[in-house]
């Protein structure tokens, strides 16, 4: 059995809060994920290391972290394909880390919440209580779908040079959903979606250095999706 | 980390995110040396007048020590070669600047459609990355001809 070492990235706030990397040498198997290295950690190395995961098979979005320098999912990551001995692991960039591997994702789901992440109607009672189906057409959804495969894991918001360093930008992820309610037949949010937008950095800071798109787990590629809206925030607002 | 220092990296080290990535690198620090150069330029030059105190003698003999005093400094190959880096500089920055305005209007990309793996995004289009690359191959033939200029190594 062959083995690999995982250089993690160690922090605990409620200890000494220095930020540390711990080796650990973990035998491997084919078709085995970093995540399955990371959890034989936990289990029989070291119960104390935290991580974050839950579907194991790249639905939640819950095990993004940095993984040989590059943001990817843990249990999307073949050990083999990193074709590395040693594996460094470490949280997220551009997330406050809570403690080890786990980041907090607040100020992420506040901006997907801040672009409305909700089909639009112009009648307030169908907006709350709507109980009638909308119909769409086959092109209709093509317009959209792409965008609707985002499993919030945040990898292009830790990827993306911008969010990096200035706040109000929104990041591809809130963006690229932002589009996608803006472009399905169904809203009816219209200018009113890219007023907002128009201001400031929140979507024209974006250079399109098109790394939210390299790393992207599910093909979504935000930085179309942010192009595509700017198009129509320079074009109608 | 300090917001400076994720500054720096972000901006200047553009390894393992792929082609667009280094067009973002490259248009940021070609931007910067630009208007670095431009604010140099405006004081080397204002020199040839006699600087700030042009604004109170008439300033001929001592514009004209200044002057030549300046041309001596610069006449040296290592500013040279800054005008030769500059060359491309302002090459690459002024038509990877006309691609990206084309891109932020939705140009030359692909049309959304399904994820299906292997994931091809539409963003990385053919059309845009030819124009990257047109760019480069501009500045690229900037940069000869002004080596040509400086230190004559073609005979153009
Ligand atoms: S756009 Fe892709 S990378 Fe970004 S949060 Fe959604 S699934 Fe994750
Ligand atoms: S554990 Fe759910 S995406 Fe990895």
């Amino acid at each position: 059995m062959q083995e690999v070492r995982f250089r993690v990235f160690r922090y605990d706030p409620d200890k000494d809060g220095r930020r540390s990397y711990q080796t650990y040498t973990v035998p491997t198997f084919k078709g085995m994920t970093v995540l399955q290295g990371l959890l034989h950690i936990k289990e029989k190395i070291d119960p104390t290391l935290s991580i974050r995961f839950s579907c194991r098979m790249a639905t939640c979005g819950s095990c993004g972290m940095m993984i040989n320098g590059l943001p990817r999912l843990a249990c999307y990551t073949l050990i083999e394909e990193l074709k590395t001995r040693t594996i460094t692991v470490e949280p997220l960039r551009n997330f406050p880390i809570i403690k080890d591997l786990v980041t907090d994702f607040e100020e992420f789901f506040t901006k997907h919440r801040w672009v409305k992440p909700y089909l639009i109607r112009l009648d307030t009672y169908e907006q709350e209580k709507s109980n009638v189906s909308y119909r769409q057409s086959d092109e209709e959804l093509e317009h959209y779908i792409q965008f609707a495969y985002c499993i919030k894991c945040g990898l292009c918001y830790a990827a993306c040079p911008v969010t990096a360093t200035d706040k109000e930008f929104l990041g591809p992820q809130a963006l690229a959903q932002a589009y996608r309610y803006y472009a399905d037949s169904r809203d009816e949010g219209g200018v009113d979606r890219l007023r907002p937008l128009a201001e400031g950095s929140r979507l024209l800071r974006c250079h399109f250095a098109g790394s939210c798109s390299k790393v992207c787990p599910k093909g979504v590629d935000p930085a179309l999706a942010i192009q595509l809206l700017r198009r129509e925030v320079l074009l109608r607002t | 980390m300090s917001r400076l220092s994720i500054a720096l990296k972000t901006w200047l080290i553009p390894v393992r995110y792929g082609l667009e990535r280094w067009s973002y690198t490259l248009q940021r620090v070609s931007g910067v040396a630009i208007i670095l150069f431009f604010v140099m330029h405006i004081a080397e030059t204002g020199n040839v007048v006699g600087g700030p105190t042009v604004w109170t003698i008439p300033p001929y003999e001592y514009a004209r020590q200044v002057w030549n005093e300046t041309k001596e400094f610069l006449a040296n190959p290592i500013f040279d070669i800054g005008l030769v880096l500059l060359a491309f500089m302002i090459f690459f920055h002024t038509f990877n600047g006309i691609r990206l305005t084309l891109v932020h209007f939705g140009v030359l990309l692909e049309k959304p459609k399904r994820p299906e793996y292997p994931y091809h995004p539409g963003s990385m289009s053919k059309a845009q990355r030819a124009l990257f690359w047109l760019s480069i191959v501009l500045a690229t033939a900037a940069i000869i001809y002004s080596l040509d200029v400086f230190f004559k190594v073609l005979q153009i």
